[in-house]
């Protein structure tokens, strides 16, 4: 819905011409509200090999190269009982659930108990934002297609569990683009990190649509890392 | 715990189709997927249901008498349950005809687990299409 705080004493007062053209030009721009329907619990059906694209299809830098080779299973965040985050956490074999409120919309996951803020309206991340690894997100409707774009990613994560390192440096950043076929929502994100990639690192992503699906509590126990 | 007197340790080499579509880790890079290892007459120690990964925990004996400790990674306890093997499926002390799977590539006695079987011929499947408890033929019904 429309948020307008307006006065009606001052849209009727002597000055309320400025005060009725901004309520025409806000009525013109559309309501800041979902173009889109995502909101419900989505269970997982992605592609192959969880959506990562074609290992022998990724260009990596010869820093990215030499952070591949270093790889060792216990780098990776959520062997530690650490959130996956943004990007290693794009696709989870683990339901979602989707909230679309006016100024916000919420990624629920239930890997790690993970909580995305997508800002729909308009704002930055502020100067003060930390890395982390969730990320700052903000989003915009292109017809019915929900972009996402997220900065602020942790320099810790990682793209992918076999060895692939994303740096989370100043220049990083993810492009994400989520869409609805019926019954089936479908996203594609770009991870773009030229300190480590040629080219962007792109993953897929396929959810259904599940009415009466369920999202459960996901406690996580280090020890049973299977770091050996 | 009965004592065993057998360690039947196989490898085979196995050309697997790739890997379960829903697994959030890549298994080849912590287990060597081209292999399997099979250990006959095993004895469960623990079945831990948790996350990250559920864990089997069991022993064989060799072939020296010497009981030896392994565990078998598995799903997360949340995809467990969603497949129907978050339950009571191994208890402390059930004997196990095999244990099949993939062998760690740190060398240590670990592998992900990729199918178990009892004596009354029951499997218990954890990856492949037909995951999921298969009662034997010996099974209570």
């Amino acid at each position: 819905m429309l948020s307008l705080r307006v006065n009606l004493g001052q849209l009727w007062s002597p000055k309320s011409a400025a005060g009725v053209v901004a309520v025409i030009f806000a009525l013109m721009a559309g309501p800041a509200a979902a173009q889109a329907d995502f909101e419900g619990i989505w269970n997982p059906s992605h592609p192959r090999m969880m959506g990562q694209p074609d290992p022998s299809t990724v260009r990596l830098t010869p820093a990215g190269q030499a952070e591949f080779d270093s790889f060792t299973p216990d780098k990776d965040p959520t062997l530690r009982c650490l959130m996956p985050g943004i990007p290693l956490g794009l696709v989870d074999p683990y339901p979602i659930e989707i909230v679309q409120q006016e100024h916000q919309i919420l990624i629920l996951y239930e890997h790690f108990h993970q909580v995305r803020r997508v800002f729909m309206d308009g704002r930055e991340a502020p100067d003060h934002w930390l890395p982390s690894f969730i990320g700052y997100s903000t989003g915009e409707w292109d017809g019915d297609t929900l972009v996402i774009r997220t900065t602020h990613m942790h320099p810790d994560n990682y793209m992918w569990t076999a060895g692939f390192p994303f740096s989370g440096d100043e220049n990083t950043y993810v492009i994400e683009r989520w869409w609805r076929e019926g019954d089936v929502l479908r996203f594609t994100g770009e991870v773009h990190d030229p300190t480590y990639y040629e080219e962007p690192y792109v993953v897929n992503g396929v959810w259904n649509y599940a009415p009466d699906g369920e999202i459960w509590e996901y406690e996580c126990i280090p020890e049973f890392g299977g770091i050996e | 715990m009965k004592q065993l007197t057998t360690l039947g340790l196989s490898a085979s080499l196995v050309l697997l189709a790739g890997l379960p579509v829903a697994a959030h880790h890549n298994g080849a890079t912590y287990f060597d997927t081209s292999t399997t290892i099979e250990h006959s007459d095993a004895t469960v120690v623990e079945y831990a249901i948790v996350n990250p990964h559920g864990r089997l925990f069991y022993t064989v004996v060799d072939d020296e008498g010497n009981e030896q400790e392994w565990s078998a990674e598995l799903a997360s306890a949340n995809n467990l349950r969603r497949r129907g093997l978050g339950g009571e499926i191994f208890k402390p002390g059930d004997q196990l005809v095999s244990v099949t799977g993939n062998p760690s590539r740190s060398g240590a006695n670990f592998m992900r687990l990729e199918r178990a079987e009892f004596a009354d011929g029951t499997v218990a499947a954890f990856s492949g299409p037909n995951r999921g408890i298969t009662p034997g033929p010996g099974a209570q019904q």
